[in-house]
């Protein structure tokens, strides 16, 4: 990261344990990678595998490093990252602990996808688990070929969108079926999802061993009469009706969000995706932070990696330095409305003695919360308000009296990067274009834009990442917001409302933002 | 403890060995980072942003933050225009440097970064006229003689499919047949899509999927995962841009894009036609457009169609360096002709494409996954 021109900093000793909520193969494999580091895991959630396999191994455990609380939940959870002070419950017991990192491993539910087909499940239409479970043994398998074979059918993917994980099972199943003594597999498909490691390849032995994979348009038709199934498909090619009898039907089964999922999120205060995943669809989070320093998410095996660098890079020795004075409350102005402690996007402000308080921990500086404070009364040590009025006199001043001024207020993470790129580039900018530096267009307040248009800017461009892309979550839509409210009060006024305008940008395109900048110049 | 030297040499500076780079250096351990070419940044530096105003998570932004990141760490050491040409295992590994061939790296005479966190942003060859001030001489880049660390990440990447070797689709015949590649080019040169021949904005545009990948006559049974994430965000980009744009995307099966995908998937067949075929050739028409031929989906009859612009969406191959990195750290290569896994206790890890197709996002994750197993062999950091 490039160093702010900042400021006061304190070093502060933070706790070394870190908990994680769930105990399946992820939180397990998730701690012993935290333990392999030299820090405390303490896992909590209902154990659904053996720890030992997971990679927690015994000399962890007894070591301490390791320690499982089978069947403890989190209740609630206080604090900020180095000092999240937990509340964990079982049964009717609850108690405390002290933590410096929280990792999520969310567990999922398989559920099998029988209904969307209109199947009900019994002994001929089976789950892809159930399949899995005929094909680990002898008698199970005696059990398909049945003397004269079976035929079986596999649904895969219209039930819901299919993904490698699940492909790679039928593949499987469907290539051990097919070579099992006179059976037979059929794949009724619609994406074979074939994006893994060795998948195309598997799917390529199936078909060479005889694998029949139809790929109808849409769900197949499928009849089911007591222990008689028939599935209709219109085969493209041929142009005729396919029908199949088979003696099997393997529905897939479709991964959704487990039970206590949401709840675990609310608790924590962290994103989910539109699905309900954790965590939220953010670049910026990739591959496992959430919105909220210290808290992280891992599923999979290279996530507990990346989560043990991450725990690491945080905890250290035990020693963290931050900047105290990132975003400060003024508590002789506070009046302890909330309005901050309702917008900030990394769960950082809390109120202590009548004044709302953000911790510098926590806070990652967005200055959204400055901008929403109806009192005025937070400050960023790097961006306050007087800095940022300077800066705009000063671009102002600095373009000659017959040239249009345009005062473009860039967000560090996207737009300021295009624009120095832009110049770097040596692409052709307006000559009166002057950028002001601000660490997310969530900082831009209406205050801001009218100060610049009263300086004397012609124009006036609020300059923020693509929705969805903000490391402040919803900072670029604040920022929308604001500049629609000027552009009313403008247009109400009698004045040009296009003097103002905002626009989004990734840092990557500085053509693309010379040429937004140019319309932008060329239409005042 | 296997750590003597307190350095790790990171063979690469795509988005893999900037990755690894980065975390190892925030674990304060000393980096080597070696790149063959003059710029860091690999293929996904020039990877154009997908958003249509709403980010479509490409992780674009990510590889120039990354960048960013690596440029500014101390702890990293880069050396540009290096290619490594042996190694020595010792107490740690001795390995040998050495400068690429000019003629391998430098294909014009004066070669630009694609972002401007690349340091040199300009490079020049000897006589080149029209030449930035600032440009650096290529002769003054280049490291040579021996480096000792304790580990190896290999990080050496993918080469695109070569286009020609389908030749029916006449790459090397017709401008408008390109290579997404070609269009993140084209994008970023002139801020917009237009077509190579013209300068005109396409308004027929095919995608043509599994260019090289998933091919059994070829023997690339191997799916390349990001062309299908790929070409649909960009779709959407052509169809924001232009939403009297027709684009026609002909495919065997859409792969998955990540988190979210069903809603992605199902909004992006609002703006693309999905054909579920592969075109068999592509013919020029008057007026540089084309004239693509395929099997019908629907009917099972031969069909033609006609574009403007058709998009390429060139799979991922081995790197051409991958043969000479496998013999000279000894690393299997696997069946496709990737990095294998090595054994734990080798020293030498492998992040990224060069062990198989992946997308960004997964690389970064893997290239995190690298560094920590690095690390772990280490002995910890210090």
């Amino acid at each position: 990261m490039i160093a702010e021109k900042s400021s006061k900093t304190i070093e502060v000793q933070i706790n070394k344990d870190v908990l994680v909520v769930g105990a399946g193969k992820a939180g397990l494999g998730a701690a012993a990678q935290i333990a392999a580091q030299g820090y405390k895991a303490v896992v909590i959630g209902n154990k659904t595998t053996c720890a030992c396999g997971a990679g927690c191994s015994k000399e962890m455990q007894e070591a301490g490093l390791v320690e499982i609380q089978d069947g403890a939940s989190l209740v609630a959870i206080a604090g900020v990252a180095g000092d999240f002070r937990a509340t964990l419950g079982k049964g009717e017991e609850t108690c405390e602990a002290t933590f410096g990192a929280v990792v999520v491993a969310p567990q999922y539910t398989s559920v099998a996808l029988n209904s969307n087909y209109g199947l009900a499940l019994n002994d001929k239409v089976i789950t892809q688990s159930q399949m899995e479970a005929l094909l680990a043994d002898d008698a199970g398998k005696e059990k398909l070929i049945n003397g004269s074979g079976s035929t079986v059918a596999f649904l895969s993917g219209f039930g819901q969108e299919g993904d490698p994980a699940a492909t790679g099972r039928v593949l499987e199943s469907a290539l051990a079926v097919q070579k099992l003594e006179n059976c037979r597999s059929y794949i009724y498909a619609g994406n074979v999802k074939v994006g893994g490691k060795g998948l195309e390849r598997l799917f390529t032995q199936g078909r060479n061993e005889g694998v029949v994979c139809f790929k109808p348009k849409t769900m197949p038709t499928i009849e089911q009469d007591r222990d008689k199934l028939k599935i209709v498909i219109t085969d493209p090619v041929v142009r005729a009706d396919v029908e199949l009898e088979p003696d099997y039907v393997v529905v897939e089964e479709g991964v959704v969000v487990g039970p206590n999922n949401l709840t675990i999120a609310q608790t924590l205060g962290i994103d989910t995706d539109v699905d309900g995943f954790l965590p939220s669809n953010n670049v910026h989070r990739f591959p496992v932070k959430s919105n909220r320093e210290g808290i992280y998410v891992a599923q999979n095996d290279v996530d507990a990696a990346n989560v043990a660098l991450q725990v690491k890079s945080l905890i250290g020795d035990g020693v963290r330095t931050l900047t105290e004075d990132i975003a400060v409350v003024d508590d002789s102005k506070c009046v302890i409305c909330l309005t901050c402690y309702r917008c900030c996007p990394h769960g950082a402000i809390f109120w202590k003695d009548g004044a709302a308080v953000i911790s510098p921990a926590a806070c990652q500086g967005c200055g959204i919360c400055a901008s929403e404070c109806p009192m005025d009364a937070i400050q960023l040590g790097d961006f306050t308000d007087a800095d940022l009025k300077s800066g705009v006199k000063e671009a102002v001043a600095s373009v000659a009296d017959a040239t249009p001024s345009i005062v473009a207020f860039c967000c560090k993470n996207s737009a300021l990067e295009a624009g120095e790129a832009a110049a770097q580039f040596g692409h052709e900018m307006p000559a009166g274009f002057r950028m002001v530096k601000v660490p997310c267009a969530g900082k831009v307040d209406v205050e801001l834009i009218m100060n610049a248009l009263v300086e004397g800017a012609d124009g006036v461009m609020v300059a923020a990442c693509h929705e969805g892309n903000c490391k402040a979550e919803r900072g670029n839509i604040y920022a929308g917001w604001r500049v629609e409210e000027i552009r009313q009060r403008l247009e109400n006024m009698g004045l040009n409302k296009d003097r103002v305008v905002f626009t989004t940008i990734a840092s990557n395109m500085a053509r693309e933002f010379a040429c937004k900048v140019n319309e932008f110049a060329e239409k005042l | 403890m296997n750590s003597k030297t307190g350095k790790v040499m990171v063979i690469g500076g795509g988005i893999a060995g900037l990755t690894a780079a980065w975390e190892l250096s925030r674990q304060n351990i000393n980096v080597e980072l070696v790149e063959k070419t003059c710029f860091l940044g690999g293929h996904s530096i020039g990877f154009t942003c997908k958003a249509t105003d709403t980010c479509k998570q490409c992780g674009a932004c990510s590889v120039e933050e990354m960048l960013a990141n690596v440029v500014n760490e101390p702890l990293i050491n880069v050396h540009l225009r290096t290619q490594v040409s042996g190694l020595e295992k010792k107490e740690g590994f001795s390995v040998s440097l050495s400068k690429s061939a000019v003629e391998e790296v430098a294909p014009q005479s004066v070669l630009k970064g694609f972002s401007h966190h690349n340091s040199p942003l300009y490079v020049v060859v000897d006589g080149a006229k029209d030449a930035p001030e600032e440009a650096v001489n290529i002769e003054s880049l280049g490291s040579e003689g021996a480096v000792d660390v304790d580990a190896v990440v290999v990080a050496t990447g993918y080469t695109p499919f070569d286009p020609n070797i389908k030749s029916t689709y006449g790459y090397d015949k017709w401008d408008n047949v390109i290579t997404g590649l070609d269009l993140e080019n084209i994008i970023r040169e002139n801020g917009s899509l237009v077509r190579p021949s013209d300068g005109e904005k396409p308004k027929r545009i095919a995608f043509i999927q599994c260019v090289g990948s998933r091919d059994e006559r070829l023997g690339n049974l191997w799916c390349s995962e990001v062309c299908c994430p790929y070409a649909m965000r960009m779709a959407g980009v052509a169809k924001n841009a232009d939403p009297e744009a027709e684009i026609s995307m002909f495919y065997i099966d859409i792969q998955n894009s990540g988190k979210e995908f069903p809603v992605f998937y199902e909004r992006i067949k609002e703006d693309v036609r999905f054909v579920r075929t592969i075109p068999v050739d592509i013919y020029p028409l008057e007026g540089d457009s084309l004239e693509l031929r395929h099997m019908a989906e629907d009917e099972g009859m031969p069909s033609s169609e006609q574009f403007d612009l058709v998009v390429l969406s060139v799979g991922l191959m081995p790197g051409m360096d991958t043969a000479k990195i496998s013999e000279i750290l000894n690393i299997p290569v696997n069946q496709d002709g990737f990095l294998d896994i090595p054994a734990g206790d080798s020293g030498v890890f492998v992040a990224g494409t060069a062990g198989g197709p992946g997308s960004i996002a997964a690389t970064i994750a893997g290239a995190g996954n690298v560094a920590l197993a690095t690390m772990n062999y280490l002995g910890g950091s210090k």
